[in-house]
């Protein structure tokens, strides 16, 4: 057989064999989207105004407490939020230049204003940004921890919006959404607690240590493992003791520092009725590990070194952003900001369903109609053509398994859409091969020139329609999104079956024969 | 087979029966939308809410309204959702003013108060989750597991999930019974769930939340989709063709977008996220068709050079006239299928394309090649003056 013709049929082998390789197994390959799978659907705002106040109010504590003990007393100092900055009086006899140091080494993210009687410091170019961006930073967070807990398969949790400030959130077959908005606005719940055993890799080895059997004073409590970066790389469980020793309400303030070797670490300070409880505990249990449990999850395990009374550090492998928001965290519990919600949509199970065999019914209809037009039609190049669609629509799905693509209700009419271009294509082909064996020309010139011609009609026509899936895209969301990929694969596809493997269908058809007289189309 | 044969339409001779006709049309959909009702959007851009519920008789919607009204100031809108058999409704609230809040649990609360008060106490059937099932299981332990709660939950959440399963394939429980058709349930736990358990009048099917926020912003986006796709189109035609011809595929497609919007107002059909997309890929498809045509016109020009431009559109369009059969024709038979078989999810999908394409058939035909004939009469001319200065 001509080499030409043996090339195209192993490149059409082994793009058809790729495809069929990427959906397979199909269950566990195509992905549904909400709409079908059913699910909830939440986008939530992170109120970054809060933790601009927050932080405004915990500087303006902070500084009273840090000049109280070189011996300064200020009064209160007042924050305002609008203007980004703090302003506290300054009392007649205090040394300017200790307040000056004070500022500068604590306040490095401030710029000061000093008045005759008062000064203000104001936040620094991009301390609002980065305040900002934190809070998101944190609820996202804080979200991703609290939904692990929920337990769902594939959830999703993303940041977007213009100013970066909403988190999506889709949990695929949750059926609940007032739950999982209870989980996820409850308060975070700061404790210390007592460690007794782990960390260990799983539940079971660490019941194996106290016999298999857990006391009803202790508990079981997952963390995160983390890597020398400070990335997540697994879990760990922790065996803990149930009563904490002290917990978030009697903490006072929290704040980044370093040792003196330049390690991140936080400070913190517990009001007076806990530190006496605390430095009982700690004294002993130096050498221990003790647990710091946000939302019932083991934040870190820091080994104690020391008694700790109404103010300690806890050292860790911290960089110096892991420090700030663990202190933030310690600060104002695990959401410096409110969430609020701005879009909800929950897909109930039987809906989903419905959605699918209905879709799926429709296409296989749609599909059945176009075929047996084409073969009516077109006769046995009407045959070519449906052999043309069917591994069109193979390829779509093979090109949607292997990008991860979602498959939506929307994406549904897509592909049923594309069925309808793909079809297009070899109608531009087929009629125009008509035409020119009308003027008279050869089988294999008609063949030849139709196919030439059609396809920059078909490269124009299928470019316009890529432009508007483009901007359906950019600016869709979810479903539309989806949609959107559906359409752009299915185009290029059909590009590829109606122009390619046609031709390599009519090639393999005339093989062989010198003179072709007749053509059925 | 041949439908269309050799055709020799003088199509551009009726431009200005053509032109009159789609202004008409245009002009009373404009006004329809403008001044009458407008267009119907759905809570995806204006913000509001909307819950989708099955119950297990045919509901009686006064009924339900009656049952929603104290929950706000705003009137509920009560809609019967896919077949009627189905005993399926839709509620819609838009949210009051600017304010962010979600109606799902008011309505739901509401409903229940009204329909399923009795239930108090009874794990319903019709409106739990898998989730509260496996915990209420694990918490009663039937099957006597014993050991930590975290095993008992694990235990019990694949019978948990077969019971959702039923739901899931029929829509909702008539009673306490149709447990016996799920599988996976040991006898204990078959007994129990039917102990502890009741089927309420109605199932939550779907529910949507839109704030005012994220609705504004859609309905931006939906709009800078649509300004830029028309400008993308124009440049690649502008790029590829010429300049009037641009204008002439771009007035065809805002033609062919009045249109549509026109019939979904005129037939209060709901505009949202998916509307939108079906908008998008009706231009897509429209703009295939006009580029088509404009296609053989280049390659008529080249052939049949000093021929009027005129009578070589008109030839163009006679030309591929079968083609653009064929494909509208393939195109509408299954868009005809998923609008007839698609589900009342999609049908205004369906809908859109379905008018989209037979007024984007037409228009390719009768506007594009008109508009960009006249633009570029227009643009000789012009040109001319100006060699003439």
């Amino acid at each position: 057989m001509d080499k030409k013709i043996i090339y195209r049929i192993v490149l059409i082998l082994i793009v058809v064999g790729l495809a069929a390789w990427s959906i397979y197994p199909p269950s566990e390959r195509i992905n549904y989207g909400l709409d079908l799978s059913g699910g909830v659907h939440l986008v939530l705002q992170v109120q970054t105004d809060d933790a601009v106040k927050a932080e405004l109010d915990d500087a303006g504590l902070r500084l009273v407490s840090v000049a109280e003990e070189q011996g300064i007393t200020l009064g209160t100092a007042i924050s305002d939020p609008e203007d980004l900055s703090m302003t506290f009086d300054v009392p007649a006899g205090a040394d300017r230049a200790v307040l000056s140091e004070i500022v500068l080494d604590y306040f490095g993210d401030y710029d000061v204003q000093r008045g005759a009687d008062s000064w203000t410091l104001k936040f620094k170019a991009n301390t609002e940004k980065m305040i900002r961006d934190q809070a998101v930073r944190k609820g996202l967070e804080t979200i991703n921890n609290r939904i692990d807990e929920f337990g769902v398969a594939e959830p999703r949790i993303n940041r977007q919006g213009i100013d970066g400030d909403r988190i999506l959130v889709q949990l695929p077959g949750v059926d609940n959404p007032e739950r999982v908005k209870d989980i996820i606005s409850k308060t975070a719940f700061l404790q210390f607690k007592e460690v007794l055993g782990g960390p260990a890799p799983d539940r079971a080895s660490l019941l194996q240590a106290t016999g298999g059997s857990l006391s009803p004073e202790n508990e079981i409590l997952p963390g995160n493992r983390t890597g020398f970066e400070g990335e997540v790389i697994g879990r760990d469980f922790y065996l803990v003791k149930k009563v904490a020793i002290v917990t978030g309400r009697e903490l006072r303030t929290a704040r980044r520092s370093q040792d003196e070797y330049g390690q991140a670490n936080v400070r913190f300070d517990l009001q007076p009725s806990a530190a006496d409880k605390f430095g009982a505990f700690t004294e002993s249990h130096i050498g221990t590990p003790m647990a710091i449990v946000l939302d019932d999850r083991v934040m870190s395990a820091p080994v104690i070194r020391a008694r700790i009374t109404d103010s300690g550090v806890i050292e860790g492998n911290y960089s110096i952003e892991e420090a700030g928001d663990l202190a933030l965290v310690l600060r104002a519990g695990a959401l410096p900001a409110r969430l609020i919600y701005l879009e909800e949509r929950t897909v109930g199970p039987s809906l989903g369903h419905d959605s699918v065999v209905r879709g799926l019914r429709a296409i296989v209809a749609g599909l059945i109609l176009v075929m047996l037009f084409m073969v009516i039609y077109y006769k046995l190049s009407g045959i070519n053509a449906v052999l043309a669609l069917i591994l069109n629509l193979l390829l779509l799905m093979g090109a949607m398994a292997y990008f991860g693509a979602t498959l939506t209700l929307p994406g549904i009419a897509g592909v049923v859409l594309t069925i309808g271009m793909a079809v297009d294509a070899n109608v531009l082909i087929f009629e125009r091969i008509r035409e020119e064996l009308k003027v008279g020309k050869t089988v294999r010139a008609a063949i030849d020139t139709g196919f030439g011609r059609a396809f920059g009609t078909i490269l124009d026509a299928n470019i316009t329609t890529l432009i508007a899936a483009l901007f359906l895209f950019q600016f869709g969301t979810g479903p539309i999104k989806g949609f959107a990929v559906t359409l752009s694969i299915g185009i290029l596809a059909s590009m590829f079956t109606a122009v390619f493997v046609s031709r390599t269908l009519y090639m393999i058809l005339m093989h062989g024969q010198d003179r072709v007289q007749t053509l059925s189309v | 087979m041949r439908i269309i044969g050799d055709t020799n339409i003088s199509f551009l001779s009726y431009r200005k029966i053509a032109l009159g006709l789609s202004s008409a049309v245009i002009l009373v959909g404009v006004a329809y939308m403008f001044l009458g009702p407008g267009l119907n959007l759905g809570i995806d851009f204006i913000g509001g809410t909307q819950v989708t519920v099955k119950f297990q008789g045919e509901p009686d919607l006064d009924r339900i309204r009656e049952a929603l009204s104290t929950i706000t100031d705003a009137t509920p809108e009560i809609q019967r959702f896919d077949e009627v058999e189905k005993h399926e409704i839709l509620i819609r609230i838009e949210n009051p003013g600017d304010a962010e809040g979600d109606f799902t649990k008011p309505i739901l609360d509401a409903l229940h108060e009204e329909y399923d008060s009795g239930l108090d106490g009874v794990f319903d059937l019709n409106t739990q989750g898998a989730r509260e099932l496996a915990d209420r299981l694990a918490d009663d332990d039937p099957d006597g597991v014993l050991g930590d709660i975290e095993d008992r939950k694990e235990h019990y959440s694949a019978p948990a999930q077969a019971v959702l399963g039923y739901r899931k394939l029929q829509g909702m429980f008539r009673s306490v019974d149709d447990l016996d058709q799920v599988e996976g349930l040991s006898p204990q736990v078959l007994a129990h769930t039917k102990m502890i358990a009741g089927t309420g009048e109605f199932a939550l099917l779907g529910a949507e939340n839109v704030g005012p926020t994220v609705g504004a912003d859609l309905k931006k986006k939906a709009q800078l989709a649509m300004w830029f796709s028309l400008l993308g189109m124009l440049g690649y035609i502008w790029l590829r063709f010429q300049l009037p011809y641009g204008i002439g595929a771009v007035a065809a497609l805002f033609h062919d977008v009045l249109i549509t919007l026109s019939a979904l107002a005129l037939f209060h059909r709901e505009i949202n996220l998916p509307t939108i997309a079906a908008l998008l890929t009706l231009v897509g498809y429209s703009v295939n068709d006009t580029v088509v045509v404009f296609d053989r016109v280049r390659e008529n020009l080249k052939l049949h050079r000093g021929e009027k431009l005129e009578k070589q559109m008109n030839d163009s369009i006679n030309q591929t006239l079968s083609r653009t059969f064929i494909t509208s024709g393939t195109t509408l038979m299954v868009v005809l299928t998923l609008y007839l078989f698609g589900g009342d999810v999609i049908n205004t999908f369906a809908f859109v394309l379905l008018i989209g394409i037979i007024v984007g058939t037409y228009s390719s035909i009768f506007i594009a090649s008109p508009v960009a004939l006249a633009m570029n009469k227009i643009m000789v001319a012009r040109r001319r003056r100006k060699r003439q200065r």
